[in-house]
This record gives structure tokens, sequence and C-alpha cells, in this order.
């Protein structure tokens, strides 16, 4: 049976921005539907309107021509709309089974042998009588996506959904999705990664700023093509320039571990790498794999053996992170909302958090503000960092323009090395870019960077040797020429 | 129609309109409680706030009450301003009083001017001591710091208890539960012959200038600043924490210990069963409603002192029961918390539209 889902001038208003406006658009069953733009650029709300989680301030849904009143997430379920978010939705300490029955009212025989039916028709093998917090990040998406098709939905929505998957996890989803879709369900996949689009969709529908852009198919289009409407303007293409190799070396880690008392932390195994000047170390990995763990050690957050971090001939492993500046090292962490700056603090007083001694920003204990202020204004200007207000409170600006902050309060006192976790993590292209070109002059200047990332293709872009980071370990260090994001996504699985 | 519309960001002259609005709200509910009880409401507001305070004595008062108030929400206001919701002031106070009651009951009719300075600092290491428990549990045992600061509110006056009948009880006291006079030089000078206000006063506002001093231009307040916020930042700076989690409960602990020596050294002038009418929870208020800044605190304890002086005298000539007093300073906080909604939120005034 045919499926068409059609949306009609849906328009949502959030104070200071419009989320969606007047929004139309027409889906048929037997397509793969591309929903492609770049962080807030309204796909999540859309989606969101589409599951009942939010109530458009106009505008209408029909399924095969019936309007729906979409008022919760139960009355999209009830109308065959089946919804996989980015973050799982799943008791982790629950079996698998108990997860997928407990929404349902129907007889837990019959459902058993419904799922059983589900999983051998598209081959998807899970135990369902562990708990899921035994499950990697795919199987997980499994169960919700099980969890869907119990309802033999007309209508699957996909919220990126490959943002915690592997290469393979990733093709294995892209050929369940094209059979689901063979057989009449019809498909909705949101994302931002052009690549996927292409390989995945038939039709692709771009927004930009709360507006449709275009809707067009995907033998018309080509990833330029696309990253352009994503983004509006005509975007450089930056390559990185083959790096002078010098043998000089900067850090080197020796024999690293870390073991935490904490049960949802990793623990570091027998760490070792060098990085020499001039060179950029890029560790890949599927987040939770020691990555955070590992930034930390380096940071001195997390103290080690002494002799363990090796820099410019000083052992430093037990010196905290404001002692480590003074060696000229600098930190961008994860997370910038919750540890790199302080949101209700203004942007000067972010700045002081980097403070070395020959920065005078505290004069016997006093703080100079007149000084911190001259620095953050440098750095406002240096770094492109759209305000000129150094006593607006940092939450008010934008993620990219924080980063930009942060990166140039790190940057501005020109450190030998930077080590960064995922510096353009949910940011638009034009700050991605950004960040990257900064990143690149670094090297040009003979800085290094560690540059930690589960975004392959920045490390694929940046780096000049690769490792991957499995459960704590790291494979051995590749030259990134001889890497290939397959060669990648195989060692962040965890094979050999 | 009435639409409530989220801020784009908080107002900041909102921020410092709500404790006015607070207070006039409390006024407008305290007079229909009044009306309700069948007195007139403006004449019972009058007798408890403005006759308690309309002579000298009566201003007199008002100081001596506002002035412990005042200083143990100076301390508070470092804790409350990074995060550690330390409630025991009342206990730190206590405690405070026991170590310098202790002391001052050392120098029993003795005379030295280092007599006086040594009570007080008795009194500010009593309160960090007794402060530094919910602090440490806090940090290296990840306890949570409102049940352990409260309930060690209760050990101790039962502790207090214990001394005043029993080992520091006055020998010729004929068994009440109270410990000997302080000797002259124990006891803070009075200001002006014939009123109860003391040289106390002087500490609350040293420790006014002081903590503005500390937490705006210093890197110490700085720090305690940026770990309040997020200790993952504080971590990520390289500050130490934890340090500045137990540093902030050791302020606020000296600053409510002294309050305590503030009221035994002074209107006291020995140690009984009830030295403080719950001043320590009470500064709570005060803190809040001073918006946690040091100038807004003075006035905030001046306002708060007010309803135990009114609920003394509204016994007096209405017969209204004097816990009227602390129903007010409730209804305050209430009011407090309730406008604050207007921070985030404004309401809008639109024609019918249709």
């Amino acid at each position: 049976m045919n499926t068409n889902l059609k949306i009609s001038n849906v328009t949502k208003i959030y104070p200071g921005c419009v989320a969606n406006d007047n929004i139309s658009l027409e889906f048929n069953s037997g397509k793969i539907y591309a929903l492609l733009g770049e962080n807030g650029a309204g796909k999540s709300t859309l989606v969101k309107i589409l599951s009942g989680v939010i109530i458009p301030d106009e505008g209408k849904i029909y399924l095969n021509e019936n309007n729906l009143k979409l008022n919760s997430p139960l009355d999209a379920k009830k109308n065959d709309i089946g919804m996989v978010f980015q973050h799982f939705n799943l008791f982790e300490t629950l079996s698998v089974f108990e997860n997928l029955i407990i929404d349902s009212d129907e007889q837990r025989e019959s459902l058993r042998e419904k799922i059983d039916t589900i999983m051998k028709k598209y081959n998807f093998s899970i135990d369902l009588d562990i708990p899921v917090l035994n499950l990697s990040a795919g199987q997980k998406q499994k169960v919700e996506i099980i969890r869907c098709l119990i309802r033999s939905p007309k209508v699957l929505i996909m919220d990126e959904p490959t943002s915690v998957l592997t290469e393979q996890e990733t093709s294995e989803l892209f050929l369940s999705l094209k059979k689901f879709s063979e057989e009449g369900i019809l498909i909705i996949y949101i994302t931002h990664k052009l690549k996927e689009v292409m390989q995945l969709c038939d039709e692709v529908a771009v927004m930009r700023r709360g507006k449709l852009v275009s809707v067009s198919e995907i033998k018309n289009e080509n990833i330029e093509s696309l990253a352009n409407k994503m983004v509006g303007q005509n975007l450089k293409i930056i390559k990185k320039k083959k790096a002078k190799t010098s043998s000089d070396q900067l850090i080197k880690i020796t024999n690293l571990n870390f073991t935490s008392e904490d049960p949802f932390e990793t623990n570091l195994m027998d760490i070792n790498f060098s990085v020499n000047r001039g060179e950029c170390l890029g560790i890949a990995g599927i987040s939770g794999n020691g990555q955070s763990e590992l930034f930390q050690v380096l940071s001195g957050e997390i103290i080690s053996e002494k002799n363990s971090i090796e820099f410019k001939n000083n052992y430093i492993g037990d010196l905290n992170p404001q002692e480590r500046r003074e060696y000229l090292m600098a930190f961008s962490p994860e997370d910038r909302l919750e540890q790199a700056a302080i949101p209700q603090m203004k942007i000067f007083e972010n700045v002081a958090l980097n403070n070395f001694k020959s920065s005078n920003f505290f004069d016997n204990g006093l703080i100079n503000e007149n000084k911190i202020k001259e620095h953050s204004k440098k750095i406002i200007s240096d770094f492109n960092v759209n305000t000129d207000n150094i006593e607006l409170k940092s939450q008010f600006l934008s993620g990219g323009n924080l980063q930009k902050l942060i990166i140039g309060r790190e940057l501005i006192t020109s450190p030998d090395l930077l080590i960064c976790f995922n510096p353009t993590w949910g940011l638009d292209v034009g700050a991605i870019n950004y960040i990257h070109e900064t990143l690149i002059k670094i090297n040009e200047q003979n800085k290094s960077i560690i540059l930690i990332s589960t975004d392959t293709d920045e490390l694929l872009k940046l780096s000049d040797k690769i490792s991957v980071i499995h459960k704590g370990k790291l494979s051995k260090i590749m030259n990134a020429e001889e890497v290939t994001s397959e060669k990648l996504g195989i060692l962040m699985g965890g094979a050999n | 129609m009435i639409k409530i519309v989220k801020r784009d960001q908080p107002s900041r002259a909102i921020f410092f309109f709500t404790p006015v609005l607070a207070i006039f709200l409390t006024l407008v509910a305290g007079g229909l409680i009044f009306f309700i009880l069948g007195f007139k409401p403006f004449e019972a507001l009058k007798f408890f706030f403005i006759v308690p305070i309309a002579d000298k004595y009566g201003f007199s008062e008002l100081l001596l009450k506002a002035t412990p108030l005042c200083l143990i929400a100076i301390g508070l206001s470092f804790c409350f301003k990074s995060n550690n919701w330390n409630i025991g002031a009342e206990g730190q106070l206590t405690f405070g009083a026991i170590v310098s009651g202790g002391v001052a009951l050392l120098f029993y009719e003795q005379e030295g001017f280092y007599i006086l300075p040594t009570v007080i600092l008795a009194g500010a290491i009593g309160g960090m001591l007794y402060a530094s428990i919910p602090a440490i549990l806090k940090t290296y045992f990840n306890t949570n710091e409102i049940l352990v600061s409260l309930m060690l509110v209760y050990v101790s006056k039962l502790i207090l208890d214990y001394l005043v009948v029993g080992p520091w009880s006055n020998p010729e006291g004929f068994n009440f539960p109270e410990t000997r006079q302080f000797s002259d030089s124990a006891k803070l000078p009075l200001l002006f012959e014939g009123l109860r206000i003391h040289a106390g006063i002087f500490l609350a506002l040293a420790a006014v200038v002081i903590s503005w001093f500390v937490f705006y231009k210093t890197y110490l307040g700085f720090q305690m600043k940026v770990s309040g916020f997020s200790l993952k930042t504080a971590k990520y700076a390289g500050y130490k924490g934890k340090k500045m989690i137990i540093l902030v409960f050791l302020i606020s602990g000296a600053c409510a210990g002294l309050a305590g020596v503030g009221e035994i050294t002074g209107p006291i002038g020995q140690l009984h069963r009830e030295i403080s009418p719950d001043y320590g929870f009470t500064a709570i208020i005060v803190a809040f409603l001073g918006r946690l800044h040091p100038v807004g605190i003075i006035f905030a304890s001046l306002v708060v002192a007010i309803t135990y002086l009114g609920a003394e005298t509204a016994q007096i000539f209405m017969q209204i029961p004097k816990y009227t007093g602390q129903v007010f300073q409730g209804m305050i906080l209430f009011f407090l918390l309730a406008s604050d909604y207007l921070l985030f939120f404004k309401i809008k005034f639109m024609g019918l539209k249709k």
C-alpha cells in the first residue's frame, strides 16, 4: 500500500528565532528522503513536530489525506509514525526484551514471536535476554528500530542515526533501511552528513535557518552542490599542505596507565606515543572509548606518574593544568558549556581562565581587570569572535563564536602544543572551516597539535599521523596518507 | 488577553526590583491576614513595622538584631554563590558561641585587653571547625551538605544544653540552665549609654567590606566563583576546586561563629539555652533577599530584623502571638522566590484578538 505524508505550511516560532518558517513537503513511500541541514537549521524541530513532541504554531500534517492531530508522541505512534532519536531512549538495566515490550499491551508470547520474525527477516542478531547496557551502540539502535517495527509503521524517521556508529555499523544500517523502503515503509533520514545522503537517499530536502531551501533528486546533486545549499555560500575547500617532517620531538608519552574508580569511565592501558614539532597527531575512536580520560591525563586534570609524560625534556606527569600551561601547553576540552567556559560569566572573565604567570591577570592576588579586558579584545579581533562587547555573558555567544573564543584564548599565548578534543562538535560549517584553518595554521608555524576527535573526516583532513583508541588502548600510529576512513572504521570497532 | 513570554535574557532591572516587590507583597498579604484575624490591617502593620523603630531605643534594637543576621548572611553568600548549600549556620553559630563562651569562662573574673580578642577568635574558630564537618564530608565522601549541616544544628544545640545544665552551669546559679556571667573584659563594649547596641556591629560592617573585596577583586574570589559554577572548569583551569569548597564553608562558619560571639558577649553576657532566635536560619532569607550581594545584604538584614521586633511589639500591644514574625519571614522568602519567576518570564498584556 502506498503511503503519502504531507507537511503543509508548518510554522514554529521560538522567542528570538523562527525554527520552521512555512515549511511544506511531500513524501511518498518507496523512496528514502533526506532532510539535510546544519545544526540549528530547524530539522529537529520539524521532526519533533512529526513525532508529536512539539505542536506547531501553524500548519497541518496529512497522512494519506487524513489530517493528523499530533499532540503527543503517543498520537504519532497510533498513526503509525515511528521515530528513532539520536539519543537512545532505552533502560540500560532492563533486558532487551523488557525494553521492547515496555510500551506495548500485547501478550508477551505473541510479541516474542513477532520480534523473532522481525529479527530473522532483517538479519538482526541480538540476544533478547541480556541487559541493554551490554550492547554496542549499533545494537542499541537496532533495538530502537525493532521497537518501531513491532508496530508495523508506515513512516520511519531516523534522526542523525550514524553519529554513534562505526563505518561497518553504518553500512549495515543502510542495508536495513533500503530493505524497509522496498517493503513500502516511508523513510525520512535526518542528517548533516553529505556523504550519507549521497549513498543512501533518493530525494533530498535542504533546510537553512528555518526555511526550506530546496527539494531535489539525488541524481541531480553532488556533494559540493548540497554543501553550498546547506551553508548558503560557496565554501572554500581547505587542504592541508604536507608538513615539513621534523624529527624534533616535543612530547613523549611512555607507558601511561590510568585506572578509574568510576565504573562509567574507561581505563587507559599502556599508552605510548610521541609528537614532533609541527605535527598533528589525530586520535580517532567512537566516543566513550577513553578519549575523555586521555584528554584529562594529557591536560593534567588527572595526574599521572611523573615520568610517563615528557614535554620538552621535562617530566610533567605530576603537574596540574595550570603548571603545564607554564611549559606552553594549551587545552581545548570537548565540553564548551560545562568545562571550557562558564556560560554565566562574562567573556573577559572566561578569558582569565587561561592564566599564565607572565600574563599578569592576577597581580599579588588581585584581579587586574584592565589587563584581562585588553587581552580579551585582542582575542575577539584576532579570532573573529562575532561580538564587540567583552562584558557580554558568554551564554549569549553561539556555539561557533564560543569555540572561537576558547581556541583563541588557548592560542593567543602561542603555545608549543595544543591538545583539543572534538573542537568542531556541533558547529556549523562556517565555524568548522574557520577552526580547521586555524589548526592548520598552527602546524605551519611549527607548533604541534594532538587532536582527539570522533569525526573521521576531520581527522583525515588535519592529521599527519593517526592512531585509534578503542577500550582505552591505542592502536599503532599510522601515517595519515596510508589511512582510509574504512580502515579507521575497522580499528574503531576493535579489530586489529 | 494575558500571555506569558520567556525573556531572551534575565532582566537586570527586575533582578534588583523583585526583592522590593516581595516586601511589598508581604505587606499586602500580612495586612490581609490581620484583617481576617479581625484587626485593622493598617494599624496592625503600623505596630509591626513602624512603632518598634520609632524611637532611639527601637532603632538600637533594630541594629542589634540586624548585626548577627548580616554577619551570617555575608558568610552564607560565599557558600550560596558557589553552589554549596550550607543551611547549618545556626549550628555553626551555636558551636562558635560554645567555644568562645568556654574561653570567656576560663577568664572568669580576670581582666586584660587580650581577653576579648581571644574570645572573639575562639568563636570564629569554633564556627569554622563546625562548618568543616559538612565541607569535608561533602568533598571527600560525597555526602549531601544540606542534610549534614542541618542535622548538625541539633547536635550543637544539644551540646550547649548539656554544658549549661551540667559541667558549665553556674555553681551559684540555683540550678538554672546557664553559666556564670562573663567578666567585663570578655564583653563587647556598648556604644551608647542606656542602649544595647554594641561593638559587634563593626564586625558585621568589616565582614561586608572584606567579603565584597575578596569576592569581586581578588584571585581567590575569582577561583571561588569559578569553582562554584563548575568544578570541572575549576579543574581544567588548574584550581583546587575541593579546597575552594572547604574554604567557603570555613568563611561561612567563621561568620556564623562571630555572630554567636556577638550575642553571648554582647546583650547576653553568658551562655544559656536560648542564645539565638534562629538567626542562622533567618539569615538564609536575608542572604537571598539581599541577592547575595554585600550591600543588598545590609538592607535585607535591616528589613528582616524588623520582623523580630514587630512580632514582640504586636504581641505586647495587640496580643498577636510573636510567631507572626516567622510568618512574615516565611512570606518574604515565598514571595521572593515567586517573583523571581519574572526574571525569566515577562507578562504581556494584549488586546483581545479576533
